[in-house]
């Protein structure tokens, strides 16, 4: 199990990195990380929504209220602009860090 | 199955939050757990388990609060502004509007050359005037400089630089053009090409010269920073 101060640091890049594909509203985008990191990455309540609302704020991402088919409110997170330019680089940084770890500790980006 | 909104409300009681807020808050936590509590269903759980296993989601109510107390705050939002805008702005408009009367004290001095061509377009209101448009090329650096710091993006900077001129944008647009309305005199001595003389030296050339020192600075700071 990946450490919280790790998965803090990794949070923003799992968020903007599976919003990349689609809109997604919170419970969608908790689930699709799981699912993505077989489970490595799982966020409670408290860590996952103020991320999207910081994310908010920063503008990278924009969260819309829609309603769902059994007719509860809920809100749907979408990429912008400035989201999708800062995608990049994040994943730069990261790579460059397992980059540096591997050489380092031999630890495995894969 | 249990009313989620209900639940969550009173798990939070005592959020300090506005109103709007604090329901905007609720309604989507209550969306999540319900989601949440609805795939269990499908996946065959039993309804009190389900609940049970969607709670799980919320390690501590009391902290899940404070976190959401903390990211909705409308505060950090307000020093932000602040800080990002307000601040440089102010201090690009105070220095923008002091500096002008101080170069014409303190500035360089006009003095006659011996060629007649020398003399040509250097009058001493031009000698301060330009003077004044290269200070702002660092008094535009300077308030990019302290938003960039704050964390201002490229479009925040782009405001406060043109701030300082907008005084002078409302009175060429509006005022003037309402005085040259209300007062004849006004109207027959001021003309087209003085109006947009007095736009390009008062509004144009100084937020030309305060972007032109600004924006560079913003990709020097963002480089510096990364």
């Amino acid at each position: 199990m990946i450490s919280p101060g790790i998965k803090r640091g990794t949070a923003e890049l799992a968020v903007l990195s599976v919003l990349e594909a689609g809109a997604l509203h919170g419970y969608e985008i908790a689930r699709r990380i799981e699912y993505e990191t077989k489970g490595s990455l799982r966020f409670t309540l408290a860590a996952l929504y103020p991320m999207l609302y910081r994310l908010e704020k920063q503008r990278w991402i924009r969260g819309t209220w829609e309603t769902s088919p059994n007719g509860r409110r809920r809100r749907c997170y979408r990429l912008t602009p400035t989201g999708k330019q800062k995608l990049s680089p994040l994943r730069e940084q990261w790579t460059e860090l397992f980059v540096a770890l591997h050489r380092l500790a031999g630890v495995s980006d894969a | 199955m249990p009313d989620w909104c209900e639940l969550v409300r009173q798990r939070l009681a005592g959020i300090r939050l506005d109103p709007d807020d604090a329901a905007q808050v609720i309604d989507e936590l209550a969306s999540h757990l319900e989601e949440s509590y609805q795939n269990f269903r499908r996946e065959g759980v039993a309804e009190q388990a389900a609940v049970g296993r969607a709670l799980e989601e919320v390690d501590n109510w009391q902290q899940l609060r404070s976190a959401m107390e903390l990211a909705r705050k409308k505060e950090i939002d307000v020093n932000k502004r602040v800080t990002q805008f307000w601040l440089p702005a102010v201090v690009t408009l105070f220095l923008a509007n002091t500096l002008l009367p101080v170069i014409q004290a303190f500035g360089p001095r006009w003095t006659p050359s011996p060629t007649p061509a020398g003399l040509i377009g250097w009058s001493p209101g031009a000698m301060v005037y330009v003077a004044w448009l290269v200070s702002l090329l660092f008094v535009g650096a300077l308030g990019a400089y302290v938003s960039r710091r704050a964390g201002g993006s490229m479009r925040v900077e782009f405001m406060l630089l043109v701030f300082p001129v907008l005084p002078y944008l409302t009175f060429f647009l509006i005022g003037l053009p309402l005085h040259m309305i209300l007062d004849e005199r006004i109207a027959r001595n001021v003309t087209v090409p003085a109006l947009l003389i007095g736009l390009a030296a008062w509004v144009i050339l100084p937020g030309s010269a305060l972007l032109s020192g600004g924006l560079p600075m913003h990709y020097f700071a963002s480089r510096r920073q990364s």
